[in-house]
């Protein structure tokens, strides 16, 4: 099973970047809706965009996929 | 050489093995709360737990654990760890709980009926809807005692008692625009006396026995509820919610397992997939006491902790810490076996 998006429904919105516990932990600052300070994070938004960076370190939880409003992200 | 053979059906699925004995372990999903101690115990790493907070949330539709039935060789502890009996195990068509030489976690929730008094605490509190009270109520007419009368002469068909009675005990039969029959139904009436002070004719003559003689024409054996408390074994989870807030001391439980949970506050980042998946309730997020006050961010009611470890296992910055210090199991002479057993502990 892996963490995926779809960038075509994105609004870029952050939520999920800020909701993930392990981007949170990684990288404080995103939980203050501040953009990453690292790319060593899960999930960025770039460009607008939803962007995966370190899809390995998502541990399943599901938090980004309760709270994306447009089912940008989801694990399959 | 026999074969393992896995039989899958939706979530669940059996493994077998037919030789001289018929060995076979079957998984029930819905009974199962994820908590990985099959997963531990296994001697040959044959079981995988899934992505359990995604599934308890229901953003993967998949079975809790995963089971390679070319590892599994059939020997049936998984069945003897797992704490809420979602996985069976049995030896020519007998569960290895009725056999005697193989251990077994001891753990039991009861209801006694003879003290319980049916008020439904137990089946509103129970975190897993194991708990069902079927009651029967003593007859609303045997509680009481009056006399009703509607003098249908005085009586202007104006409907407001049949409007206002709160037992919903009167009623007007329209036939034509001057036609009506008016009738109480002494079955349901409590002589409340509402439709009497209500009447604007003064049709309606009433009086409560109760108010005026007391209770004496009533029999207290008649205000009896009676019934029965049943516990669904398979969704119980021995969590001791029952117990405890029973007002009579009627529920019993047994938990199988001892230990402490800790949560770190500095780590957590109030995600909620540790709240989502405890079987037990005892991890909530708390509601803010009072206006600009900052509360913590997760707390726990421990005394429902099954130590099953299920949210340790969720929680993808490690924020928790479940200790197993005791596993309460009936005894075995194979040393092996109490090893496994004993693996479950964590030091």
């Amino acid at each position: 099973m892996e963490l995926k998006v779809n960038q075509d429904n994105c609004l870029g919105c952050g939520v999920c970047v800020v909701a993930c516990p392990v981007n949170v932990s990684i990288s404080p600052e995103v939980s203050g809706g501040h953009g990453s300070k690292t790319t060593e994070t899960i999930m960025m938004v770039e460009n607008g965009v939803i962007k995966l960076f370190s899809e390995d370190k998502c541990t399943k939880c599901g938090t980004c996929q309760v709270f994306c409003p447009t089912d940008a992200i989801w694990l399959e | 050489m026999a074969a393992n053979i896995k039989e899958v059906k939706a979530k669940d699925f059996n493994v077998e093995r037919s030789a001289e004995e018929d060995r076979e372990l079957s998984f029930k999903d819905e009974s199962c709360v994820g908590c990985g101690v099959c997963e531990t115990i296994c001697p040959v790493g044959a079981i995988k737990l899934g992505s359990v907070g995604a599934i308890v949330r229901n953003d993967i539709d998949e079975s809790k654990i995963e089971i390679d039935e070319e590892k599994c060789v059939l020997c049936g502890m998984c069945s003897v760890g797992c704490p809420v009996d979602a996985l069976e195990f049995t030896v020519d068509g007998t569960p290895i709980s009725e056999i005697e030489t193989y251990p077994k976690l001891i753990s039991s929730a009861e209801i006694d009926d003879d003290t319980c008094i049916y008020c439904k605490a137990c089946e509103r509190a129970c975190p897993r809807e194991a708990i069902t009270v079927a009651r029967q109520l003593p007859d609303r007419s045997k509680l009481v005692t009056g006399e009703i009368d509607i003098d249908k002469e005085t009586c202007i068909d104006c409907g407001i008692c049949e409007e206002m009675c709160p037992a919903d005990a009167i009623t007007i039969d329209q036939k034509g625009p001057e036609d009506f029959d008016i009738a109480v139904d002494k079955d349901k009436c409590v002589y409340c006396l509402v439709c009497k002070k209500a009447c604007p004719v003064d049709a309606i003559m009433a009086a409560c026995r109760t108010c005026s003689y007391g209770e004496y024409d009533l029999d207290p054996k008649d205000a009896e509820v009676t019934g029965k408390a049943l516990i669904d074994d398979d969704a119980c989870v021995r969590c001791g919610w029952c117990e405890e807030v029973c007002p009579v001391d009627a529920a019993k439980v047994e938990k199988p397992f001892e230990g402490e949970l800790n949560l770190d506050l500095d780590k957590c980042t109030t995600c909620g997939a540790c709240v989502d998946v405890c079987p037990c309730d005892v991890l909530f997020f708390p509601k803010s006491s009072a206006p600009a006050t900052l509360d913590d961010k997760l707390m726990k009611d421990e005394q429902f902790c099954i130590y099953c470890g299920a949210c340790e296992n969720v929680c993808p910055v490690e924020a928790i810490d479940v200790k197993r210090t005791g596993i309460k199991c009936t005894p075995t002479k194979s040393k092996s076996w109490q090893k496994s057993i004993d693996s479950l502990k964590t030091n």
